[in-house]
């Protein structure tokens, strides 16, 4: 009897365990509590425009056009 | 805002590989990495079409979703850039990407691979423009210069177009005009199903 005390004890205890366990799980994957995957941001002077209609760049397009064949 | 487009006219492309030597030179790209290839369709047959492949700078990049260390970002002129200094080589964004864009470089024996390498657009990268360290580990950023990519700025048959994709658009718009009809301009099959002399 005094056994059949102690494993019962011993049960619960576990029990309580997995179950406190279990709730610890679920909290880090549930997606309620997930963060938001952020994409990489180097910061806005990394990011900035840096395309600009140089005479470079407009000596590119004008000769990829057609319009120089007709001058 | 530009948004910065690749656009590969095949009507023009003749598979001389001048981009591809182009783009290794001037980024020092390593042994064994190809930012940039031509793809040749119905090779010696009729009909032949080659075609410059590069990282073409998605809206929507694949990459930048699948990435688990979310090493990507888009600059304001819609150019897919990412961090080598996040990059931890995994393979995703290889697998993730349409193009085959992303390579690594071998580091070393049974297949271990360094940080995933792909066409900045001639853009660099997060360093500070135009340095050692931003050369180093993505080459130069002509686009900071005022240039466009030397891919397109090499192409001897003006077959490559890079810039506005506006700006671009309207470039090829005039040229499938101007072949008009029978010229094998893309689409011209699907839309009207009939035989396309070339």
């Amino acid at each position: 009897m005094e056994q059949d005390k102690k494993g019962v004890d011993r049960r619960k205890f576990f029990g309580a365990l997995g179950g406190a366990s279990g709730v610890a799980v679920a909290a880090a994957v549930s997606p309620l509590t997930a963060t938001v995957a952020q994409a990489y941001d180097p910061g806005s002077a990394e990011t900035k425009t840096r395309y600009r209609e140089s005479e470079h760049v407009k000596a590119f397009y004008r000769t990829n056009g057609y319009e120089t064949l007709k001058k | 805002m530009a948004r910065m487009k690749f656009l590969c006219d095949a009507d023009r492309c003749i598979e001389c590989n001048a981009c591809v030597t182009a783009c290794k030179n001037e980024h020092e790209v390593p042994w064994g990495i190809n930012r940039r290839r031509v793809v040749t369709l119905n090779d010696g047959k009729p009909g032949e079409r080659s075609i410059s492949m590069a990282c073409m700078h998605c809206t929507d990049a694949p990459c930048a979703a699948v990435c688990p260390v979310n090493c990507f970002y888009t600059t304001a002129d819609a150019v897919v850039l990412h961090s080598k200094d996040l990059c931890i080589g995994c393979g995703y964004c290889f697998y993730a990407c349409p193009f085959g864009a992303p390579q690594y470089p071998r580091v070393g024996n049974f297949g271990s691979r360094g940080k995933m390498d792909k066409c900045t657009y001639c853009a660099g990268g997060p360093e500070a423009d135009l340095g050692t360290a931003e050369y180093e580990k993505y080459g130069s950023n002509r686009l900071a210069e005022g240039k466009l990519p030397l891919c397109a700025e090499m192409c001897s048959t003006k077959a490559l177009l890079a810039g506005d994709g506006e700006i671009i658009a309207q470039i090829y718009k005039e040229r499938v005009v101007r072949r008009g009809y029978g010229s094998g301009a893309w689409g011209w099959k699907t839309a009207y199903r009939e035989t396309v002399a070339i």
